[in-house]
């Protein structure tokens, strides 16, 4: 069983801060962007690029690569700055959001942003184009692996559930889908708008073999991580307990912060609040 | 024209062949290999035929996620699961991520006779030629059946194919020239223009050949691509002959009538006849006499163009 160390665990908790710090720079760029989604997932994000996944930031499409699916797509603002903190592009392009000449759209888009494995955005998707995804690596031999993310309000889609099924039958080990399991979504908590718990049990059922982990804590996300397949023959799933806008201060666990217009003040806020996990860091 | 051929067949007959020559194609089910004629295909490569069951949305993105690792998918299944009710995936996972995947709608039109709307599929040429890169192909025959799939299998990038169920009447030699976006002027003439299309194509070019009895001169082509559409054998044909009428098995909204006026109404305006099914549900009763509820029996056919240019 792999654990992190502690300067592994600081050097992760810097890249969070970084990937923090560069969601609102696009934020601010365009003064407005899916905030909550993408700060709930960013501890999930940072275990993934800079610890699990093997990718080549200088070569995007290496073929023996890891493959990650943002299935909640709303939440690319945290893939973006992930994949601007791995060095797949330049940081400076962040500050171009919003604007005409931006390689970034409001949902991912493959064919613009380098590192960018597939398009997302309507809900539902990601877990059928992942599960094909793992399904080709095994048949061209590849022990390539493949990370999908869903947003909890997410699985009310129920393609997610013919997904689901499918890559069970199909003994997709080598797939973990993960379930930032944030508890709100635009209409309020995710278990009065469309309740889908107990989602252990239920992927359980599904035949998939299910952990739970505290989806900011990066030890945790990391050590069940490097545990898969959990069962062989079996897609694995974390659901990783989460916290909306982790982060920052005035948006922590309220719904109307999924999309986020931004005030002065609250960007002010929101400076404040990094430097604080950074002076925390120094220390 | 002699003999008539299952289409169901001849496609499954052509994907072995192409599985022959490409390793990386394979076959996608949907609880329905024998129906959309895979069986063949699945005896030949075991391994490179993957069961899904009735879950049409969900194989779409599978074949998106397929064709990232370098597979070549074809879906193949009853046509409205494959492009009504999947719309969403095809558009995003297939035409948007413009992966290298073969979607085949089978039984296509009002081949189900007696099942009814549900499995009628009379809006997939209006839906799927929105996509952008998406290559519809609608063949007119048994032979261009086979030239569609080896077209599809050679062409990069998501293809939809339109095919029926009844017997199709051979109408193309072998050795004719097909080209994805080149449509083929079958029969010239100057007096109207008849464009046919897949599974009725037959029945607009015995149209024209009552039309010839009547001292009616009607050039004839079959447009067996909608998209991208040839648009200059259009041109030529309104230039040239003053009127056209379209013949297809699918709602005169949308499908290769609109697209066609879409295209002499911009660059050449003449009028435009399409025959199809207008708007409402298709019925249900034997085949032959279902198409002539909506008067797409030769016959039928060759009485509204006389009408349309007198």
């Amino acid at each position: 069983m792999y654990s992190l160390n502690e300067n592994d665990e600081l050097r992760l908790k810097r890249n969070a801060l970084n990937i923090r710090k560069n969601i609102l720079r696009l934020i601010k760029a365009d003064q407005a962007g899916h905030l909550g989604g993408a700060l709930s997932s960013v501890e999930i994000m940072t275990a993934l690029y800079f610890q699990i996944m093997k990718v080549d930031p200088k070569n995007p499409r290496w073929e023996q690569r890891d493959r990650f699916v943002l299935s909640a797509g709303h939440k690319c603002l945290a893939l973006y700055s992930t994949l601007a903190e791995k060095g797949f592009f330049d940081k400076s392009l962040l500050d171009t959001y919003g604007s005409l000449k931006s390689i970034f759209p409001g949902h991912p888009d493959m064919h613009k942003v380098p590192g960018v494995e597939s398009n997302t955005g309507a809900l539902g998707h990601g877990l059928s184009i992942g599960g094909g995804m793992a399904m080709g690596l095994k048949l061209s031999g590849l022990k390539a692996r493949v990370y999908i993310i869903l947003g909890d309000g997410e699985l009310a889609e129920g393609s997610n559930w013919e997904a689901a099924a499918a890559a069970s039958h199909h003994g997709l080990d080598n797939l973990l889908a993960l379930i930032d399991r944030n508890g709100l979504q635009i209409g309020g908590r995710t278990t009065d708008v469309m309740s889908y718990e107990p989602l252990d049990e239920r992927w359980c059922s599904f035949g998939w073999s299910v952990r739970e982990v505290d989806g900011h804590n990066l030890k945790s996300l990391v050590k069940a991580m490097s545990a898969i397949p959990f069962e062989e023959g079996k897609p694995s799933l974390i659901i990783a307990d989460t916290i909306k806008s982790k982060g920052f201060s005035f948006a922590e666990d309220k719904a109307n912060y999924h999309y986020w217009k931004a005030t002065t003040e609250e960007i002010e806020q929101a400076e404040k609040d990094l430097a604080e996990i950074e002076r925390r860091l120094d220390g | 024209m002699s003999e008539a051929l299952d289409p169901r067949k001849t496609f499954g007959e052509a994907l072995v062949e192409v599985g022959e020559k490409n390793e990386n194609i394979i076959a996608l089910s949907a609880d329905s290999s024998s129906g959309s004629q895979l069986t063949a295909f699945k005896n030949r490569f075991p391994d490179r035929h993957i069961e899904f069951g009735i879950m049409e949305q969900g194989i779409t993105g599978f074949a998106s996620g397929l064709a990232t690792t370098g597979k070549i998918p074809f879906f193949v299944a009853i046509t409205p699961f494959v492009t009504a009710r999947s719309f969403e995936m095809f558009r995003n996972d297939l035409g948007y991520m413009r992966q290298n995947v073969k979607i085949v709608g089978r039984c296509s039109g009002l081949t189900y006779n007696t099942l009814g709307p549900t499995h009628q599929s009379l809006d997939d040429l209006a839906l799927i030629r929105t996509i952008p890169g998406v290559v519809v192909l609608s063949p007119g025959d048994p032979v261009e059946i086979k030239k569609v799939v080896h077209a599809a299998a050679e062409h990069i990038g998501p293809v939809y194919i339109r095919i029926g169920s009844p017997k199709m009447p051979v109408l193309f030699e072998e050795d004719y020239n097909f080209t994805i976006g080149k449509g083929i002027l079958m029969k010239d003439g100057s007096d109207v223009t008849l464009i046919g299309t897949g599974t009725l194509l037959y029945q607009a070019y015995s149209a024209a050949g009552l039309l010839a009895k009547d001292g009616i001169k009607a050039r004839l082509i079959n447009i067996h691509t909608i998209k991208p559409l040839d648009k200059e054998i259009i041109i030529k044909a309104a230039r040239e002959t003053g009127k056209i009428v379209v013949v297809e098995e699918h709602y005169i909204a949308g499908g290769l009538g609109g697209a066609v006026a879409e295209t002499v109404t911009e660059t050449f305006p003449v009028p435009v006849k399409r025959i199809g099914v207008d708007d409402q549900f298709g019925s249900n009763g034997p085949y032959d006499q279902l198409i002539g509820l909506y008067g797409l029996r030769a016959e039928q056919i060759a009485e509204t163009v006389k009408k349309f240019i007198m």
